[in-house]
């Protein structure tokens, strides 16, 4: 475990030392930033409104609903954006750089290298997301009153989301060596898979149920409104291990191709 | 299989046996990039691996880092099978890919660290390490640098101390001279020879007096197979089917005389006149198998008032070694398709 935890570290460190990495946090604070103040602003709008024609208060106008849940949505699809930067270089780059050749010959097992890339990868997304919480701190000390049921189950759909792509990325990297087009494909195949849902809604009958149940974001939705489901949770599981899966399949080709 | 058998391992008294290749073979897909070969290393000695590009040496050599499995054959380290213990046993062996680029963003400490680490070290024990091995490999002065900013001398240095790291028992460098200047490969090549003096190194190289510098013992790699093997020495002997001769003549010794003079003795085969310089003349003669003109020639030179000055028996080069196995090889190569 503890040559896993060596190349998770490696991995973050490497990623905080790239240019692309800091291009990754910048992007996601000024796209969260936005969200956050414009759906706190809208929600200031509608109850200044609402209080004005003497409601005291509208149904479904809850703070954690309005502010929250949309936000996270948002940052669903940023991730879209974000996730393949963050999974480019992973394996691509290490195989350009023929570092990965000593990585092989360290007394260090596949799972290690796969499983320790996409541990450091977890890491820097939870390094990315986790300062999110300080929206929470700027509303409570404005007087805000919160559910924190859907605050924790939007940070655990989120966080399994993330995951979920980060485990996508890297495997579409471990197939090349070359960073961009592992961006390019992983972005294209995520773009796909936001798209499912209309996708569904087009086809209709039984086909679209089916068509439905694969995409991520019909999962992640639940998790933003506060609903726990186990299937949905089931889901991203799942998805973890198949991509994993598949990477450490991948790692294995060179064991027949040069 | 290999053509020629390896020499001198008839003895018991040898050094233990550190690893050994058994009949290796590795395909990529229809492509046989090593065709059974075998050899075994013994502590203490550097052996060179020899071959044109292409030849298997690299793939060869991953096998034995464990970078992948053979298709077919064994390796084994001491009495284990690499391929069943891949994470103990690959401790015992330390690796210089070839052109590696390593990771130019980080520091050249951090790397080392991280060596260590994925090695196994911890706490202190992983500090001196670094230390040591940043030391010996001469980093101490660059170790807050970037790799990326370091020169390709120093990168290979730094490929080197991460070989290093943890005291494997066998070092393998792949082409360790590879693209540095004639300063940096003097350099790296003083670094070799000091690690060899506790060490068991194998490397791999296309540049042939390195092989004879640096190696007690060659392996010559061609198309997948091992196609010799041995000291310098003894491949050289295997090959001569013809001596060859230098002899230096003092004045009044003159290039036309000389070669008129040794037309008429028997035996030999081809005369060429190298140099002629301030009176001297230096000629290279080849002497037919198992025959001794050295009295004859001697005899006819004091009769002629000519002057000895020298006379020595030429060797081969490893350079000459080389090119005639592979040319031969190549050759029967080709014959054996035509036919």
């Amino acid at each position: 475990m503890r040559n896993t935890f060596a190349v998770a570290a490696k991995e973050m460190r490497s990623f905080f030392y790239s240019g692309a990495g800091v291009l990754v946090f910048f992007f996601f604070y000024v796209m969260a930033g936005i969200f956050f103040s414009l759906s706190v602003l809208s929600y200031a709008r509608l109850s200044m409104e609402s209080l004005k024609e003497g409601y005291q208060a509208v149904e479904g106008l809850g703070l954690t609903r309005f502010v929250f849940s949309g936000l996270f949505l948002n940052l669903g699809a940023v991730l879209l954006f974000l996730a393949p930067v963050m999974t480019m270089r992973s394996l691509a780059e290490e195989r350009k750089l023929q570092t990965l050749e000593l990585l092989y010959t360290y007394p260090l097992s596949d799972f290690d290298i796969v499983f320790g890339k996409f541990l450091g990868l977890v890491w820097i997304f939870e390094l990315l997301f986790l300062p999110t919480a300080g929206y929470l701190w700027i509303l409570h000390s404005l007087g805000g009153v919160f559910d924190w049921g859907p605050i924790l189950t939007a940070y655990l759909g989120f966080w399994l989301l993330g995951g979920a792509f980060l485990s996508l990325g890297l495997f579409i990297s471990s197939l090349t060596e070359n960073q961009v087009v592992s961006a390019v494909v992983t972005f294209a195949v995520l773009l796909i898979l936001w798209m499912l849902e209309w996708i569904s809604d087009a086809v209709g009958g039984s086909a679209a149920g089916f068509i439905r149940a694969l995409s991520p974001f019909a999962h992640y939705r639940d998790f933003t409104l506060g609903i726990l489901d186990l299937s949905h949770a089931a889901y991203f599981v799942l998805f973890h291990f198949f991509f994993l899966f598949l990477t450490m399949r991948s790692v294995e080709t060179r064991h027949w191709k040069s | 299989m290999p053509e020629s058998a390896p020499h001198g391992s008839a003895d018991g008294d040898l050094a233990p046996v550190l690893a050994r290749l058994e009949d290796v073979s590795k395909n990529f897909g229809s492509r046989r990039v090593l065709k059974g070969i075998s050899f075994e290393l013994r502590k203490g000695e550097i052996l060179g691996f020899l071959g044109p590009n292409g030849a298997g040496k690299t793939t060869a050599m991953r096998i034995l880092t464990g970078y992948f499995p053979p298709s077919q054959g064994r390796v084994w380290i001491g009495e284990q099978d690499l391929f069943r213990e891949p994470q103990k046993l690959k401790r015992r062996i330390g690796y210089l890919p070839e052109s590696v680029t390593l990771y130019g963003e980080m520091r050249v400490c951090e790397f080392v660290e991280f060596a260590a680490q994925v090695k196994g070290l911890a706490g202190i024990k992983k500090r001196r390490e670094v230390e040591e091995k940043l030391t010996r490999c001469g980093l101490w002065d660059v170790k807050h640098r970037l790799i990326g900013r370091l020169s390709k001398g120093f990168r290979q240095r730094i490929g080197i101390a991460q070989a290093l790291i943890g005291d494997p028992e066998i070092l393998v460098l792949d082409e360790p001279s590879n693209g540095l200047d004639p300063k940096q490969i003097m350099e790296i090549r003083g670094l070799i020879r000091e690690l060899a003096q506790d060490r068991t190194l194998i490397l791999s190289s296309h540049i042939l007096p390195e092989v004879s510098a640096l190696c007690d013992r060659v392996l010559i790699i061609n198309k997948g197979s091992v196609i010799a093997s041995g000291t310098a020495d003894e491949l050289e002997s295997g090959l001569r089917e013809r001596h060859e001769l230098v002899i230096t003549l003092g004045p009044p010794a003159d290039k036309a005389g000389v070669f008129r003079l040794l037309e008429n003795v028997p035996g030999l085969e081809r005369i060429s006149i190298e140099t002629a310089r301030e009176g001297l003349v230096t000629v290279v003669v080849g002497i037919e198998k198992g025959r001794d003109v050295r009295a004859e020639l001697s005899r006819l030179f004091v009769t002629q008032n000519l002057p000895l000055l020298e006379m020595r028996s030429g060797r081969l080069s490893l350079e000459e070694i080389f090119m005639k196995l592979v040319l031969e090889e190549n050759e029967d190569a080709s014959q054996r398709e035509d036919a």
